[in-house]
């Protein structure tokens, strides 16, 4: 059940690495400026998750806590920008 | 006990891992930005989420962090669809295949 447990990891391991390569192609080549600001909000989500599975398959519980803090700065980052985008000015 | 735990781990990660290249795809084929957004939004909640739950049931690594992380990315991922999704609307992006335009209609409308 272990070695089944970790054959699963690998794999989806594997699998968000691939997606991972898709979300930065689509914000090298978006058709807006949206299109490419929700392609790094997929990139942040998806790195969290790589930095989960990394927590699952080596069992230390430090990249959770480093998950936190992408996930706070891919949060602020991203509403920064879409407002940015609007309004033409940060603050 | 721990087979159970196991076998919840396994079944967390696997629908994890199906919702976010569901997303993916999504993020891939639809035609809109809208659409696009609303793919997106299901890699956030229901694939990264599923993941947490799988490393709550690991009895190793604490649960405390792990659902810190589920309670934020609860409260944010929303909170981003709708300030992405309101920059779009306001920068006039096309909506292809629309049946009707409401909010459009609304701030048309004379008062």
């Amino acid at each position: 059940m272990e070695t089944v447990l970790n054959v699963v990891l690998c794999t989806s391991l594997a699998c968000h690495i691939v997606m991972m390569d898709i979300a930065i192609w689509r914000v090298w080549r978006g058709e807006n400026a949206i299109d490419r600001l929700i392609g790094v909000d997929l990139l942040g989500t998806l790195t969290a998750a790589v930095l989960i599975l990394v927590a699952l398959i080596s069992q230390r519980g430090i990249y959770i806590s480093v998950a936190i803090g992408l996930a706070v700065l891919s949060f602020v980052g991203t509403i920064a920008l879409a407002k940015c985008l609007t309004d033409k000015k940060m603050f | 006990m721990s087979m159970l735990l196991q076998l919840i781990a396994i079944a967390a990660v696997g629908i994890g891992t199906f919702f976010s290249v569901i997303g993916v795809l999504g993020f891939l084929r639809l035609p809109d930005v809208f659409a696009r957004l609303h793919a997106t939004g299901k890699v956030n909640v229901f694939g990264v989420v599923l993941l947490l739950i799988a490393t709550m049931a690991r009895a190793q690594l604490e649960w405390g962090v792990s659902l810190i992380l589920i309670c934020f990315l609860m409260i944010t991922g929303p909170v981003t669809a709708h300030a992405i999704g309101s920059a779009a609307k306001r920068l006039g992006l096309p909506m292809k295949r629309a049946v009707r335009d409401d909010l459009a209609r609304d701030l048309n409308s004379p008062k």
